[in-house]
């Protein structure tokens, strides 16, 4: 087909440096484990909130699979939706350490910051 | 804390005015107030505060659900505060805040997508919010 300007796919998930370098170190530990998996489940005062696990496979083939860096990670096939063009972070202080989504799509997220509506 | 009273009583906020003529009366400095600090919540503390700073806690109004534990890490020990732990893992709780979670545990959980301090199974708290920083008083 002539003419048809070709777009650069993005990933449905980004990964900063500093959610790189956890992960690889979560996965240290857990040699069996090829990577993270990221859901979203109905929770939280404000609707939905995201949900973590290590990975051993990819569990369902719709899953997304991201791989960034040298590391993995599934997305839910629920959650792709809900995710997409999300930037995934970890922040780390001494009173705590989370990895934080930086998400386009919300509108609104509570004051804690754990549960979000779209 | 009279000014506290009066501050409340002019906001006309009700359950805030039992629960502080109730703390009055229960005087102040009540030693009986206290807080359990976990095992990890040690533990962790003895990781970071080797410089002479505790932990502090404090609860404030606002959040989802009323009011809202903050912590910080600090240097400064004022005159209305209480310690809790033990040797360089310290806690330290001013007494209006902890009228508010006598009986709470502080901990520190750790789990896959965050670790962070927190406080669980606050007698007086009623179900807040999901996160666990903000909670209502039972009454």
């Amino acid at each position: 087909v002539k003419g048809r300007k070709l777009i650069p796919t993005r990933a449905a998930l980004t990964l900063t440096p500093a959610a790189v370098l956890r992960i690889k170190t979560l996965l240290q530990d857990k040699p069996d484990m090829v990577g993270l998996k990221v859901g979203v489940r109905q929770r939280g005062c404000n609707g939905l909130s995201y949900t973590l696990d290590y990975a051993s496979q990819k569990a369902d083939k719709l899953d997304e699979e991201v791989v960034q860096d040298g590391v993995k990670v599934f997305i839910d096939k629920k959650a792709q939706l809900s995710l997409l063009g999300t930037e995934m972070d970890f922040v780390e202080s001494k009173l705590s350490s989370e990895f934080v989504f930086n998400n386009p799509n919300i509108k609104g997220t509570c004051g804690c910051g754990e549960s979000f509506s779209m | 804390m009279a000014f506290l009273l009066r501050q409340v009583a002019r906001t006309g906020f009700q359950r805030n005015l039992i629960l502080m003529r109730h703390a009055t009366a229960s005087t102040s400095a009540n030693p009986e107030l206290s807080v359990q600090v976990s095992e990890s919540c040690l533990k962790r503390l003895r990781e970071i505060c080797v410089d002479g700073s505790f932990l502090r806690v404090t609860v404030e109004g606002g959040g989802c659900s009323g009011f809202q534990y903050k912590f910080d890490l600090d240097k400064q020990l004022n005159e209305d505060d209480r310690q809790f732990g033990e040797g360089e893992a310290k806690v330290v709780i001013d007494t209006v805040s902890l009228e508010y979670c006598s009986g709470a545990t502080v901990d520190y959980h750790s789990e896959l997508i965050r670790a962070g301090f927190r406080m669980v199974a606050n007698p007086l708290a009623e179900q807040g919010c999901s996160c666990g920083s903000s909670f209502s008083i039972k009454l």
